[in-house]
């Protein structure tokens, strides 16, 4: 594999002694999380270079600035770079960012997953490194889709227009999902370094959120902005079309439906990491 | 009949004869139906709208385009100039300053698929050229509020009347498949078995809160799509609605409302406008909160739905009323 970089992440200040063992730690680790023995064998070989820290989908698990600092330190104690997750933001979360945020060192990657989240870090943050997150680099991930559909599953991020943003922006990095058909030529022609995340696409994402309405009654049951006691940490929903033969298995967690890698995904993947078209490896931490 | 309504502005689509051979695509914004044709018919749309003082908006506003798509965004959006087009809603962020620049005459206003809710982006917005941006469907009164008075450089139009979204719009990377297929990702017959995330066994105690949780839910897309896509006898329909927030909306300074459904049939447009605009009339003389929400609830009469706040775009004007 020519790439060096594989990132792990997390929604709370994780236990990373792992990430410091062998390949058979290390192989043990990722076979209890995700569940797939040749998964776990492929990334064994790979030692971790860097946490993703926080939510790319959750304004309720944006973390606190205690739980920040725990963060940091546990990435300082393992050897690894630090990297941010910070979700699509209402005003509540950009006002929160305000706080975290300078609370990062120097040269540290904010995934934003906000156009305005992105335009803050390049404005009133400069010393910080946006990187343009998995739900601003759009493409059609519908995991019901026959190959039929495959030509309306493209990307525009090599659109000149794209470019353009993302230039004025001062984005350097792309975090994406594989194409659902994903073939050799995937990931061809990115304009900028690309994280790719495993085993799972998101697919699509909410602000209201099913599992939340779990400790709530009334009007605002599943309405916005209401209270949250973070039932996604604990109880996830899989999901499935009964008659229906869908390639990939799909589970809800929280507010966003996920689904996981087919196969051919999988393996062109692997592919495409064989052949330097990925920057960086960006793995799942915690189960679904 | 929509500006006769009372619609001072109106939005289409335009689907180009050469599009779908050319990218193999079915629609050049959002929709895949409820578009024109043709550049005659829309010329006939900015005439007739023109004639009926109402301006006219073109949305290009898919998901995103691709590199090859860029050129016939814009070719869109120069005919459209041409024809003397007022606006262009945009969900493309990079698009917006490419069309911002090369048509000044145009309007552009940044669509609710761009997911742009707070202050910031709505400054990027306005760097970038955009007039208005059209907050996504999922705000707060307060989001929306504050938004419009931080950034008071750029128009903030809101969601009011019909068809709810249950994931973000911009945010949703999926197909609205016809309905054989499934339909959209929202209204599928998925069947969901919960689980623990540690692998460990539900609780019988927390097996019933889920089914208790999953059945309210449903309750709540019910509402979410429409009532079951009802209306009144008279055609007024149920569903997502923001009319007792009309109010707060403008006291906050919230440019425009939006109702959605382009795709709906013309009778219930033509229902929609006119339940917005008796409403509207009512605030813009001088009716408080209370009798405006009297009125609205009145309207259908919806007040058994309105009180359930699973219609309400805004279901927070309940908690209001309650202090």
């Amino acid at each position: 594999m020519s790439f060096s970089e594989l990132a792990v992440t997390a929604t709370h200040a994780v236990d990373l002694a792992w990430a410091a063992g062998g390949p058979a730690e290390r192989e043990r680790h990722w076979l209890r999380i995700h569940g797939d023995a040749a998964l776990a064998a492929w990334l064994a070989g790979l030692q971790p270079t860097h946490l993703h820290f926080g939510s790319e989908f959750c304004e309720h698990l944006l973390p606190a600035e205690r739980v920040l600092r725990e963060a940091l330190r546990r990435v300082e104690e393992a050897g690894l770079r630090f990297v941010l997750l910070t979700p699509v933001a209402s005003p509540d979360v950009l006002a929160r960012l305000h706080g975290l945020l300078p609370m990062l060192p120097a040269g540290t990657e904010v995934v934003a997953n906000d156009w305005g989240v992105a335009h803050e870090l390049h404005t009133r943050f400069p010393a910080l490194l946006p990187v343009a997150g998995r739900v601003l680099c759009r493409m059609t991930k519908d995991p019901r889709l026959h190959p039929g559909w495959a030509g309306r599953c493209g990307h525009g991020l090599a659109a000149p227009t794209m470019r353009a943003l993302f230039e004025r922006l001062g984005i350097l990095r792309l975090e994406l999902d594989m194409p659902v058909f994903a073939d050799d030529g995937a990931l061809e022609g990115l304009p900028l370094p690309a994280g790719v995340h495993l085993p799972c696409v998101y697919v699509a994402k909410g602000r209201m959120c099913r599992a939340g309405g779990l400790s709530m009654k009334g009007p605002e049951r599943f309405a916005v902005g209401r209270r949250c006691r973070k039932e996604c940490l604990r109880l996830a929903a899989e999901a499935s079309r009964p008659g229906r033969d869908d390639a990939c298995r799909t589970t809800q967690l929280g507010n966003t439906l996920f689904s996981r890698h087919s196969d051919a995904m999988a393996q062109a993947l692997r592919r495409a990491a064989d052949a330097g078209r990925i920057a960086r490896l960006v793995v799942a931490g915690e189960p679904l | 009949m929509l500006a006769a309504a009372g619609a001072t502005e109106l939005y289409c689509g335009l689907v180009p004869p050469d599009w779908r051979g050319r990218f193999q695509s079915i629609s050049a914004n959002r929709r895949p139906s409820g578009n024109l044709a043709s550049y005659a018919d829309l010329a006939e749309a900015v005439r007739s709208a023109h004639a009926h003082a109402a301006a006219l908006s073109l949305v290009l506003n898919a998901q995103h385009y691709a590199a090859a798509q860029i050129e016939a965004a814009e070719e869109i959006a120069g005919r459209f100039a041409d024809l003397g087009g007022d606006a262009l809603i945009v969900s493309d962020l990079g698009l917006v300053e490419r069309l911002a620049t090369r048509f000044p005459a145009l309007r552009v206003h940044v669509s609710s698929v761009a997911t742009c809710r707070n202050a910031a982006a709505a400054r990027l917005c306005q760097a970038r050229g955009a007039r208005r941006l059209i907050l996504p469907r999922d705000v707060t009164l307060a989001e929306a509020t504050a938004i419009a008075e931080e950034v008071p450089d750029i128009e903030i139009e809101a969601f009011v009347l019909n068809d709810g979204c249950i994931f973000e719009e911009g945010a949703c990377h999926t197909i609205h498949l016809p309905g054989q297929l499934g339909g959209p990702i929202c209204l599928d017959r998925y069947r969901f078995r919960h689980r623990r995330r540690d692998g460990g066994e539900l609780s019988a105690r927390l097996a019933a809160r889920l089914q208790e949780n999953d059945e309210a839910y449903e309750r709540w897309l019910w509402y979410r799509f429409s009532c079951g896509f009802s209306t009144t006898p008279e055609g007024l329909p149920f569903g997502p609605c923001g009319l007792c927030a009309l109010p707060a909306l403008r006291r906050g300074r919230v440019a425009a409302v939006k109702i959605a459904g382009r795709e709906a049939p013309t009778a219930r447009k033509l229902a929609s406008v006119r339940m917005v605009r008796s409403v509207l009339d009512r605030v813009c003389a001088g009716a408080d909160a209370a009798a405006v929400r009297a009125f609205a609830t009145r309207l259908r009469p919806s007040e058994a739905h309105c009180a359930t706040g699973h219609m309400c775009y805004y279901p927070e004007v309940l908690r209001a009323e309650a202090c």
